[in-house]
């Protein structure tokens, strides 16, 4: 039974491991039988023939080990499938169109060389690199949303029609922002952390690797309380998209995160040098400060003087 | 313009699709007594309900998962066997799907006439 061993075992290859040792020997059991089955009704042997004869019929290893596994086989499913669609689109040209001003702005030349098909070549080498980090973060991103969601709706959940939300609801949550949202936030938190070498400004008329880094030594003090606030952001978007809603208590949530990044953005740009080139990049992060104070003024403001986050629910 | 051939996986998608909602109430009715695997397939090849292997025994282990059958591993014949049968809960089930079926077939028989 050689042939059947080897069967089994290839299927339990396709299972988690969990459920491998049981269903292989189920399997072993089932197969011999209908060996022998077959073999006694066509008075042949049992051999290498007859068990081909027999696990053709049953299938492809893989294909019954599909069958056997539990929950859905894929890492997005067709609910956020048309949103990553979306997103990759968007992020594709805005790849490629950032390496295009690059290379226009001469800065894939080495000192002296003149735009070339090698530099071309090169161009195009960090265009498909760049686009395969930045395609693996949002997949990773979307597989984290498909299994959170997954996770929330249980296959008996009453759908009441009463509770449709209104057709201009404010409170609807667009998957495609928040999962944008939490692809940045995962960007962001993996380069400052694993790789600030990609925190950096290309140096044009240079060559191809260099690139100046924008983070300063001093800048690893603010690290911990951007982690905080990454982690925290990313709890929230992930907390919204499974509810697939805003709510009173997220709004004021997302109040305290604006906040909270306003804080540490009035730390950074108050405190001493943080980046290689201090005094330009802290102006920038002043506008971004401003600009995140006047965001969480209108929020307060909406929040103040808003009807119930569920208005139809009120009435 | 629909050919010959696709007419023909039309035709076995559709006759698929129209056995696998039979084949779950078929399962729990044979198995109000214990079957192992391969028995219950030849049980219900002689009563005209071939199934492929391949989608029954993966059945059989969701539909224990889900609570409608338990099993045991027993030795027979010195070969370990898994035996099925269907729990409280499935031989209940079975006796809802069987009045559903019922009242379908009326109704199909009427539509078809």
């Amino acid at each position: 039974m050689d042939m059947i061993d080897r069967y089994a075992h290839e299927v339990g290859q396709h299972l988690p491991h969990r459920l491998r040792a049981d269903v292989e020997a189920e399997l072993r059991s089932l197969l011999a039988d209908a060996v022998e089955e077959k073999a006694r009704q066509g008075g042949v042997p049992a051999g290498r023939e007859l068990q081909a004869s027999v696990l053709r019929d049953f299938g492809r290893p893989q294909d019954v080990a599909a069958r056997y596994a539990p929950g859905p086989q894929y890492l997005i499913g067709p609910r956020l499938y048309p949103a990553y669609l979306t997103a990759v689109k968007v992020m594709l040209p805005i790849l490629a169109a950032l390496i295009v001003a690059v290379v226009a702005a001469g800065g894939f030349l080495a000192p002296g060389e003149e735009p070339s098909l090698t530099v071309f070549v090169r161009a195009t080498g960090r265009f498909l690199w760049s686009a395969l980090e930045n395609l693996g973060v949002l997949t990773l991103v979307f597989a984290l949303v498909e299994r959170a969601m997954r996770q929330r709706e249980p296959a008996d959940q009453a759908f009441d029609p009463a509770a449709l939300p209104p057709v201009n609801d404010p409170d609807r949550v667009s998957y495609f922002g928040r999962i944008v949202a939490l692809y940045l936030i995962a960007l962001l938190a993996v380069a400052f952390n694993v790789f600030p070498g990609w925190v950096a400004v290309p140096v044009f008329h240079g060559s191809e690797g260099a690139a100046h880094p924008l983070l300063a030594p001093g800048f690893g003090r603010y690290l911990p309380a951007l982690n905080v606030w990454w982690g925290l952001a990313f709890l929230l978007n992930l907390a919204v998209l499974r509810r697939g809603r805003w709510t009173r208590p997220t709004r004021w949530l997302d109040f305290g995160l604006e906040l909270g990044l306003a804080a540490i953005l009035l730390r950074i740009v108050t405190g001493p040098p943080a980046f290689a080139y201090d005094r330009p990049i802290k102006v920038v992060l002043g506008w971004v400060l401003g600009f995140t104070a006047v965001s969480a003024c209108v929020m307060l403001f909406r929040l103040l003087r808003r009807q119930p986050a569920e208005p139809w629910a009120a009435a | 313009m629909v050919t010959g051939a696709t007419q023909q996986t039309l035709r076995d998608g559709l006759s698929l699709e129209l056995r696998r909602g039979a084949l779950v109430l078929a399962v729990l009715l044979e198995l109000r007594h214990e079957e192992y695997g391969y028995s219950l397939k030849r049980l219900l090849s002689q009563k005209g309900l071939e199934i492929d292997e391949g989608t029954l025994y993966p059945l059989l282990r969701r539909l224990e998962s889900q609570g409608l059958l338990r099993s045991a591993w027993r030795v027979e014949d010195g070969r370990p066997r898994r035996y099925y049968q269907a729990s409280a809960q499935g031989a209940k089930l079975a006796k809802e799907l069987t009045a559903e079926w019922r009242k379908l077939a009326d109704a199909l028989g009427t539509v078809i006439g």
